[in-house]
């Protein structure tokens, strides 16, 4: 079982079980299956263009190529920043006690993009905190699952049914005046899921 | 640039620009000095895929994996994987060459099968034709950050100085009020937003923000509510 995610708040620890929280274990999920002519189910492979090889799934595998072609082990690689400078290496924040601040500005959560939640199960919760979540408020914390050279952004939020953290990576917007002009294109959606729609409206 | 018809609470409605909000860049991975190119390579061929070596071997599949390399064709491994299409093939193996036909299986949350039914395409409807519209439904920005995981944000722009003021109006009267407002797609505009055939389908929540003649109007999308699964 993975370490509790721990936070304080004024000094005050609360723990928290987590467990991913995924459409399909809220509302099942639906699947398209392309099926051959004689009704059996096809698998999805591919065929390079020049047509020579049929690539069928367990077959590639990828990584990282230096200049002359010599494959480089993922043990040796390292995290950098945006001018080719190695970034420290991050451990993972669960087990570890990560300091809250807030409550934030709902504005700031919802500029998160939101790459992964966690339902919590309280497990030692301090009073002040629950307080404060159930009346809507919610807190900012430092998130690192596995250990890395980035930690995410987390917030700790509640409502009736429960306690949920949000883990993502902030989104920018630009402020537009009446001469801005717009550019860029939607890139297209990778919406490639199909599972059920929501059923609570 | 993409376009979306948008409809106000007036029955007023325009065509704009959506954009998408990047997230922020985070860091890469390589070796420090070093120009490193990521490549997608032949690890095995067909004959050496563990269904294909288990038949062929039985039992003495790991004394042969010690004996010599079987998994491994020396004329193709390692061979870089470029541009590939996509192919379907038969229960048999063998690439089709007919139009396979669609089945929707539908699963519950307990992972087992529901219902299975011949597949039918489900056109997007966000675009430049049909207007989204606002429905009724208001969230106090402090509220719907406790009740939806929003994965993606689309910025509304203007295209025009009509469009300016149509929006910016938007966005002041959502940020005066601190209020979501949830839009709708389809005839009666009540219908998840879908932004490309046969694509996942969200609900959408329209939030504004001024500085004075400055605005933002960001569409937040959500396909999860924050709910446990015991409450479910």
């Amino acid at each position: 079982m993975a370490k509790p995610i721990i936070v304080t708040l004024g000094g005050v620890e609360s723990r928290f079980d987590h467990e991913k929280l995924d459409r399909a274990k809220l509302y099942g999920k639906r699947q398209r299956q392309v099926l051959d002519p004689g009704g059996q189910r096809c698998e999805k492979a591919e065929l390079t263009r020049d047509g020579t090889l049929l690539v069928r799934s367990g077959m590639t595998a990828q990584g990282y190529f230096d200049e002359g072609g010599a494959w480089v082990p993922s043990s040796k690689l390292v995290g950098l920043d945006a001018k080719g400078q190695p970034l420290p290496a991050i451990g993972s924040t669960l087990g570890e006690p990560q300091t809250l601040s807030g409550p934030v500005d709902p504005i700031e959560v919802l500029d998160l993009a939101v790459r992964s939640v966690y339902a919590l199960n309280a497990d030692g919760l301090d009073p002040k905190l629950e307080a404060e979540l159930r009346a809507g408020k919610a807190y900012k914390f430092t998130f690192c699952y596995r250990g890395g050279y980035e930690a995410e952004t987390a917030y700790l939020v509640g409502n009736a049914t429960g306690f949920f953290a949000l883990v993502g990576t902030p989104a920018s917007s630009e402020w537009c005046e009446l001469q801005t002009v717009a550019t860029d294109a939607l890139a297209d959606a990778d919406d490639d899921d199909d599972e059920l729609d929501f059923e609570m409206f | 640039m993409r376009k979306i018809h948008l409809m106000n609470e007036a029955a007023r409605n325009a065509q704009v620009v959506m954009e998408p909000v990047r997230k922020q860049d985070g860091p890469t991975t390589g070796l420090p000095g070093k120009k490193l190119a990521f490549k997608r390579y032949v690890a095995t061929t067909e004959t050496g895929l563990h269904a294909r070596l288990a038949q062929q071997h039985g039992d003495a599949l790991a004394q042969a994996l010690m004996d010599g390399d079987p998994e491994i064709d020396r004329e193709l491994v390692g061979r870089e994987v470029g541009d590939t299409q996509t192919v379907f093939l038969s229960g048999g193996g063998e690439v089709l060459h007919a139009s396979p036909s669609l089945v929707e299986v539908i699963f519950g949350t307990d992972g087992k099968e529901r219902e299975r039914k011949p597949a039918e395409d489900v056109p997007a409807n966000t675009n430049e034709d049909a207007p989204i519209r606002w429905t009724k439904m208001r969230l106090k920005r402090g509220e719907v950050i406790g009740k939806f995981a929003f994965c993606r944000t689309i910025q509304l722009k203007h295209v025009d100085g009509l469009s300016y003021d149509f929006l910016h109006a938007m966005a002041k009267e959502l940020a005066d009020k601190d209020e979501v407002a949830r839009l709708g797609a389809g005839a009666k505009g009540r219908d998840p937003l879908i932004f490309q055939d046969n694509g996942a389908r969200y609900q959408a929540f329209l939030e504004g923000r001024v500085d004075g003649p400055k605005y933002k109007l960001l569409l937040h999308l959500s396909n999860l509510e924050l709910r446990t699964i015991a409450a479910g």
